[in-house]
């Protein structure tokens, strides 16, 4: 092991403890989803009887043919997809643009602006919900993906990113530019946007994410099947009383539905370790 | 690289401006039907097969299929809801867009027609011919507020005794092929016990966690029983009274005493009677189906021994069983007249189909299906029949029956399981109760 | 010519228009951002608390009223239950993330394969969705059929019931929780610490310091302003608590586990009563602003000293 942070020096057994510790935060971690899995590998009647059938075989992958077949996963994941994808893009455009102005470019109450916009972190979503509800029902934006991206660009915690990561950019490059006479937005596209990268992964990854698992609000603004997310489908065809798909198909359901963001995350890995890394600094 | 994400950023904007507007649509009309009972697509998602299909989900879904195969000019689209779904219809009625049809209980129609928030139905019944002279009486006092008929109703139900006659057997609880049952609190202390005793395991089976409302019906029933008239004015409760607290005492010695399950959610006491864990469990009319399938299988625990019989008359006031019922409404919005037709020609439909519905285990709600040959000859349904006379809901004058039952249910558990007296809980449960009732608006 | 009346030009006028110009830019920049901002958070936040004075309908219809709303939610028990819990919750949430999450970044913060698969899985639950955590943890915690259960019960104890419990409900979402986000909290951790100049390590040891004076006196002053960072959002996200509380429990035993968010919901949906509804959100948005304000200037403080 070549270790970045010193910790060769003191003993062995403080080592050893610290190690058991670590595996023991890592078998917490990985129990309940393996479990998830085995569950969603046996059979509904099997675990009717009693779900300690889980830990032998026989194993099946009915759930998952079950899902495959008749599913409406397939329509959540995309909404979820749209939805989050728009969200992304949207903020990152908007923040950078305004992390700009707010940088580098003086103008009349942008201090007063700026401050506002600080207060606006600390402004819960649900703490407006009720509002916006109403809101979106004037404008019968409901069940539309206009009234599930539009409330997620509203968000000040990119611009504020943004802002921070522009005034820590050198002016050197700018100003060069400038003396050549580029308008300030083609500064702000060619010499910018291109070194403000790693902050935008960054912005994109928290963005996508916290879209991908909003709840509250899908759940009273996609009340229509068509236009359920993951969440509220997730939600939907859970805890219906009486007869359900049962309880394999429903444990196949939420390892299906995780799968492709578990691989997306396992792809960009790196590249989202290094974001979030960056988001600190 | 960020020039090419911002490239998309811009299209997807303008996309998004685009997908708020929908074509005019043509072809069939499609009405939005909203429901629970659950998501069985994997097992029947796309049959039409109605009488090879089983329990609650498989049924409902069967005939939406077999609706829509019938009739190509209209499309039935369904809107699954986590149950009971009333605060999606709230969000959706808020918002202006409701679906066109909407399962709802009985007991929380006098919330939406009051608001004039669901439409009175008798034109779009009397428009194909439903008439209300058909409902049972429960049905019909179930659907009707002053005067007019709010919904279709689709069942009566009830909390039923569902018994484990293999164990009750085991404990010398059964006679001439029935349980021997309580006529008395007392009675049903001594029965638990001796089952306990013999067969070492509790005597009900409970579904307590989580569960929004068990609870409250045996209060309800019980208190009925006792002809306590705890809401004698429809805007106020009242529970500490004599007979509340003989309930809440019956339920939380049996508790003591380990003669019923504990802790157990829905899903956990369902899967419990199945199993065999206990003698009797207290649930709906719509576990009769499953259950009944279960004891035709060589194997299970309820091979060949299960019975389900009305809630007991424990206290020597009346027969009678708070029940509900399922029942389908339209919210008010604005309809074309060939929706409105189609959506009445799927009511006829469920009207007619309701005997299918009834193999859930329901009691039908047309006096014609409760009289027919072939719904007395499903298994048990002689014994549920009885309902038909006793079944009683709350007042139609009570509102938020759904939250009352659920503060009920919450405090009654707390009592129950010792974290409160038994005095406090019901004096906290009329406090909150009637705190609900005086701020509506 | 142009070259030399610019180098000739008064300064004073160009900058005048180069300002005026640099002004209209920079409103345009963040016009776009300031529109959403206005139209999306700050006039549902006035409009909420305008909504907050009255008697309010969800299905429309309104009285104003003044306080009372407010003066009702001090004296329901229900939303002073849902307070403290939110605050317990927040107190079993959040110092356990940010140990926790600065254990993880310290003990992985190396190249070796394991630390980059064990920081994989630390992250991996934070990518999932609520309703899919909550119904994998609920197949681990329920007494039936439970994963803890099946192994209680294999080792011959009885099992635990963690969510009808009324001392338990509430730490099991607790633990859910810290399940689910503890990602995000090591992330940033371990981001700080890629950041600490590696001469003072080289410099303390020449020193000889031991591992924890170097802890001590390198490591942890220099990721003060993360362990802030990592607070503050926090706070604020847990003390916005919703779906687990849902979907877990629906806030039972007999609101044990009610949070304030769900009881905004309850109250907004079920009740529809939307002005009680606005007021209670106000009174969270009141304790998340001071939260975060506290944190902020305390940390501040302590720097400035």
């Amino acid at each position: 092991m070549t270790l970045r942070a010193p910790s060769a020096g003191a003993g062995a057994g403080r080592n050893w403890a610290l190690l058991a510790l670590l595996a023991l935060a890592s078998l917490a971690m990985a129990a309940p989803l393996l479990w998830t899995l085995l569950l969603s590998l046996k059979s509904n009647g099997d675990l009717l009887r009693s779900t300690r059938s889980a830990f032998s075989p026989p194993y099946t992958l009915q759930n998952y043919s079950d899902i495959l077949g008749h599913s409406a996963v397939f329509g959540w994941l995309l909404n979820s997809t749209i939805v989050s994808l728009a969200v992304t893009l949207g903020v990152l455009a908007l923040s950078s643009l305004a992390g700009y102005g707010f940088a580098r470019l003086r103008f009349p109450g942008r201090a007063v602006l700026f401050i506002v916009l600080l207060f606006g972190l600390a402004i819960p979503e649900q703490s407006v919900i009720i509002a916006r509800h109403q809101m979106f029902s004037a404008l019968n934006l409901h069940n539309t993906y206009r009234g599930l991206i539009l409330p997620g660009l509203a968000a000040p915690f990119g611009v504020f990113l943004m802002t921070q990561y522009f005034r820590a950019t050198p002016r050197e490059l700018e100003e060069a530019a400038t003396l050549d006479g580029a308008s300030r937005f083609k500064i702000f596209w060619r010499i910018l946007l291109p070194l403000s990268l790693p902050a935008q992964a960054t912005l994109g990854i928290f963005t996508f994410l916290s879209t991908w698992n909003d709840y509250w609000w899908p759940l009273i603004s996609a009340t229509d099947s068509d236009m359920y997310t993951l969440t509220v489908g997730v939600a939907s065809s859970q805890m219906n009383f009486a007869q359900t798909n049962g309880l394999g198909y429903l444990m196949a359901q939420a390892v299906f539905a995780s799968a492709p963001i578990l691989i997306v995350y396992v792809i960009f890995q790196r590249y989202i370790v290094a974001g979030v890394s960056r988001a600190a600094t | 690289m960020i020039r090419w994400l911002l490239g998309p950023a811009v299209v997807a904007a303008a996309l998004v401006a685009v997908t708020g507007c929908k074509p005019a649509s043509r072809g069939p009309v499609q009405i939005t039907l909203q429901r629970f009972f659950g998501a069985c697509d994997a097992e029947f998602g796309s049959s039409t097969d109605v009488p090879a299909a089983e329990g609650e989900c498989g049924i409902i879904t069967t005939l939406i299929n077999k609706f829509n195969a019938d009739n190509p000019d209209i499309r039935v689209k369904v809107n699954i809801v986590y149950w009971p779904g009333y605060d999606q219809l709230s969000a959706e009625l808020a918002a202006g867009h409701p679906p066109d049809l909407v399962t709802m209980h009985e007991s929380v129609i006098s919330d939406y027609s009051q608001r004039h928030l669901i439409m009175p139905l008798d034109a779009v019944l009397a428009s194909v011919g439903v008439d209300p002279a058909g409902f049972t009486r429960a049905a019909r006092e179930g659907v009707t507020r002053d005067g007019s008929v709010y919904a279709l109703p689709f069942d009566t139900w009830a909390p039923l005794w569902h018994v484990n006659l293999n164990l009750m057997r085991a404990a010398g609880l059964v006679r001439d092929g029935a349980p021997v049952l309580p006529h008395s609190a007392e009675e049903l202390l001594q029965q638990a016990r001796q089952f306990t005793r013999a067969t070492g395991k509790p005597y009900l089976i409970q579904s307590i966690v989580n569960d929004p409302a068990a609870s409250a019906r045996n209060l309800f029933t019980c208190l009925m029983q006792q002809n306590s008239d705890f809401f004698a004015d429809p805007r106020r409760i009242r529970l500490q009274t004599p007979e509340a607290r003989r309930v809440l005492q019956l339920f939380k010695q049996i508790r003591d005493e380990g003669l019923t399950t504990r802790d157990q959610d829905y899903t956990a006491a369902t899967a419990a009677f199945l199993n065999g864990q206990g003698g009797v469990y207290i649930v709906g009319t719509w576990m009769i189906g499953t259950y009944e399938q279960a004891s035709l299988q060589t194997g299970s625990p309820l091979a060949g021994g299960y019975t389900v019989v009305p809630f007991p008359q424990l206290y020597s006031g009346r027969d009678v069983t708070y029940a509900d019922g399922h029942s389908w409404v339209i919210p008010t919005a604005k309809r074309s007249a060939q929706k409105t037709a189609a959506i009445a020609r799927l009511l006829r439909f469920l009207r007619d189909n309701d005997f299918q519905w009834s193999r859930t285990g329901h009691l039908p709600a047309y006096q014609d299906v409760i009289d027919s040959a072939r719904w007395r000859a499903l298994p048990h349904r002689t014994e549920v029949a009885r309902l038909v006379d006793t079944a009683a809901p709350l007042p139609a004058g009570v509102q938020r029956q759904f939250t009352i039952q659920q503060i009920i249910s919450e405090e009654m558990e707390s009592a129950i399981t010792g974290q409160k007296p038994i005095d406090s809980a019901l004096a906290d449960a009329e406090r909150r109760v009637n705190d609900l009732l005086f701020n509506l608006l | 010519m142009d070259s030399c009346e610019q180098t000739a030009a008064p300064s004073t006028r160009r900058t005048w228009a180069a300002s005026k110009s640099e002004a209209r830019s920079g409103l345009l920049f963040v016009a776009p951002y300031l529109i959403v901002f206005a139209v999306l958070l700050i006039y549902p936040l006035f409009s909420g608390i305008w909504l907050s004075l009255h008697k309010a309908d969800l299905f429309g219809g309104s009285q104003f009223i003044g306080a009372q709303n407010y003066a009702r939610l001090f004296r329901d028990p229900v939303f002073l239950t849902a307070v403290s819990n939110t605050l317990y919750f927040v107190l079993l949430t959040v110092p356990p993330l940010t140990l926790i999450g600065l254990g993880l970044a310290l003990a992985l913060n190396n190249r070796s394969r394991w630390s980059a698969l064990l920081r994989g899985l630390f992250f991996s639950s934070s990518v999932l969705s609520v309703t899919i955590v909550t119904l994998i943890w609920r197949m681990v915690l329920i007494p039936d059929g439970g994963l803890i259960a099946n192994l209680l019960t294999s080792i011959g104890r009885s099992p635990v019931a963690f969510l009808s419990d009324a001392h338990l409900a509430l730490p099991a979402i607790a633990f859910t929780t810290i399940w689910w986000c503890i990602g995000l909290p090591m992330m940033l951790f371990l981001a700080a610490l890629q950041q600490v100049p590696r001469d003072l390590y080289e410099a303390a040891r020449l020193d000889n310091a031991g591992r924890w004076r170097m802890l001590a006196s390198i490591t942890l002053p220099s990721i003060r302003h993360t362990a802030l960072v990592v607070v503050v959002i926090e706070l604020i996200l847990q003390f916005q608590l919703f779906g687990q509380a849902q979907i877990m429990t629906l806030g039972g035993p007999n609101n044990a586990s009610l949070p304030m968010v769900l009881f905004i919901y309850q109250v907004g949906f079920q009740r529809w009563d939307i002005g009680y509804a606005a007021a209670a959100s106000e009174i969270l948005f009141g304790m998340i602003l001071i939260a975060a304000m506290t944190q902020y200037f305390a940390a501040r403080g302590r720097e400035s000293r």
